[in-house]
């Protein structure tokens, strides 16, 4: 229950900070600006145009994360605005988990705002077809949001905010090419290729969440691929909040 | 409340020198009692009051809030804790941020909707509702923390520095706040640095130096045990003749209209006053004075000073 009341807290705190409504309205511009470009892509204005606004929905969600995300813990532990929720009977990985869940469904808000008007966009240029495509699309950049968010509500605990936007900016691009990491691990000579199989299987596996070149031809992906993202983005955000609360269980707030 | 051997030591993360924050305190603050917990800038007051808000972990010892170890989250249920200057989220109303706490602390939508309002006008903020916390005043900002250390009705109430911040009015508001809490069996532990409030309050005091308990006893035993004076206020006159063997038990102020006699010898009084009678003086006033809480504590503090010059305060 006290999670459900500091998830709300947060969600307002991002409301009325307009961190949301800055977001959405960039958000509305940048879908505006792909019927600019749209001609200059000799028949593939759809494909450009969904490529271009699913693609906006990550770059304007990750940048919430990483100005958001990043402070949200240290910027309480340095305004000492949590010691009048940790002095109640609030457990710390209960607060933490308040935190991540806040930001997330901030997250998803603008995700399904964007989202929406995407395919608002496309209905009105006479393409209603590609809802269910941008939906599960949609969906699935709001895992890796969640994802995400984890990973900076973890550093956020632990560090400065200006190191934890570093580190999550390092592990979202590093978690993109994870691929790749794992096929040059294949190619490398022993010890190493354990290592690296290793950090590939730690890192988040983000192209797992990637159907952007798919809804930009208007095809749907399997419910399995959905179920399966959905349990690895829950699975990995609870071992990245556990090791989070871990931390913020053994430190003292002076 | 029960604190046995608390003690804290802080680790610099870089250098990993240690500095004692509190040393083996020991304490017992009776059920419905106000306890003030007094001490100079540094000596661990605020360590102690963050440990049993849980905001602290101890190096060593036990306590206990209300019967329940303070590493149990059930021990802060009935814990209301307001913190020395304290910080709220900026963004929400007054009414808004109390509801927000009273929830947190266990009471339900339409309760914590009600107390909310209700403190909110107890504090004396009523009146503007709608404004967002970032306009707050400080003294506003106080009371406001005030009313969320009390929003849930809790049996335990630790203040840290209550009264600063605040005018005369605010002060005299903390105080009925207080003393209203007392009334409903409320126990109440605080610091301040505002002693003559504290001698007004608290039914015990502790004084705490360099992170070690120094005295606890009630306001009466401390304040008795000073060394006691008489003052005698007369009108003023010209020539006061007094035997001259008194020199060392005596002495004279003259003020506009009147003079002050002080006597550190209560077996001098009663001559005295046979004496101004003889010459015609006229007695305004007898009163015999005590010693204040705040001599006896910069006595304490002198005297741990003293004890250990070089002993190492942290904040």
């Amino acid at each position: 229950m006290n999670a459900v009341l500091i998830a709300q807290n947060t969600f307002r705190e991002a409301i009325r900070d307009r961190v949301l409504a800055g977001m959405v309205v960039a958000g509305f511009v940048l879908l505006a600006f792909t019927q600019i470009a749209g001609p200059l892509a000799m028949g593939e204005g759809v494909r450009l145009t969904v490529d271009l606004g699913l693609s906006s929905i990550t770059f304007l969600g990750l940048l919430v994360v990483l100005l958001v995300g990043t402070s949200l813990v240290a910027k309480e532990i340095e305004r000492r605005t949590i010691f009048n929720l940790l002095s109640r009977p609030v457990p710390r990985s209960v607060y933490l988990l308040g935190k991540w869940a806040g930001l997330s469904a901030s997250l998803w808000f603008v995700a399904g705002a964007l989202g929406a008007a995407l395919w608002a966009m496309l209905a009105l240029l006479g393409h209603p077809g590609y809802a269910a495509a941008i939906l599960e699309a949609v969906y699935l950049q709001g895992l890796e949001l969640t994802l995400v968010t984890a990973l900076a509500v973890l550093f956020s605990a632990i560090s400065t905010p200006v190191l934890s936007a570093l580190y999550t900016a390092g592990l979202f691009l590093a978690g993109q090419w994870c691929d790749d990491l794992r096929e040059f691990a294949l190619k490398a000579p022993g010890s190493l290729r354990t290592l690296l199989q290793v950090v590939a299987d730690v890192l988040p596996n983000l192209p797992l969440f990637n159907m952007r070149t798919l809804a930009a031809s208007g095809e749907v992906t399997s419910p399995a691929h959905l179920g399966l993202a959905t349990a690895y983005a829950l699975l990995y955000c609870g071992c990245v909040l556990a090791l989070g609360a871990a931390a913020l269980e053994s430190r003292d707030f002076r | 409340m029960r604190v046995e051997g608390l003690s804290k030591v802080y680790r610099s993360n870089w250098s990993r020198k240690t500095t004692r924050g509190l040393d083996d305190l020991n304490l017992v603050v009776r059920r419905g009692e106000v306890f003030g917990y007094l001490g100079p800038n540094g000596a661990g007051k605020t360590t102690t009051l963050k440990i049993l808000a849980g905001l602290l972990k101890p190096t060593h010892g036990r306590a206990w809030l209300l019967g329940t170890p303070i590493e149990r989250i059930e021990s802060r249920r009935s814990l209301g804790f307001l913190p020395e200057q304290p910080y709220f989220y900026d963004y929400l109303t007054g009414p808004e941020y109390l509801e927000f706490v009273a929830r947190l602390s266990g009471l339900s939508g339409r309760e914590g909707t009600r107390a909310a309002r209700q403190w909110f006008g107890r504090v004396g903020l009523g009146e503007r509702p709608r404004l967002v916390l970032r306009k707050y005043s400080k003294g506003m900002l106080q009371r406001l923390g005030l009313a969320a250390a009390l929003v849930h009705a809790p049996q335990l109430v630790i203040l840290d520095e209550p009264m600063s911040g605040l005018d005369p009015f605010g002060r005299r508001d903390v105080r009925d706040l207080i003393l209203e809490q007392r009334e409903r069996g409320v126990t109440v532990m605080f610091s301040s640095h505002i002693l003559p409030d504290v001698e007004l309050l608290c039914d015990r005091v502790a004084i705490v130096l360099n992170g070690r308990l120094e005295r606890l006893a009630t306001v009466g035993e401390l304040v008795n045990g000073q060394a006691a004076s008489i003052e005698v206020r007369v009108a003023d006159c010209p020539v006061l003749e007094l035997p001259a063997g008194w020199s060392g038990c005596f002495s004279l102020a003259r003020r506009t209209g009147e003079s002050v006699i002080t006597l550190t010898d209560e077996s001098r009084l009663q001559p005295l006053l046979a004496l101004l009678v003889q010459q015609r003086v006229e007695v305004r006033a007898v009163t015999p004075q005590r010693g204040t809480l705040e001599e006896l504590f910069m006595a304490a503090a002198s005297d741990a000073a003293y004890r250990a010059p070089n002993a190492r305060r942290t904040a």
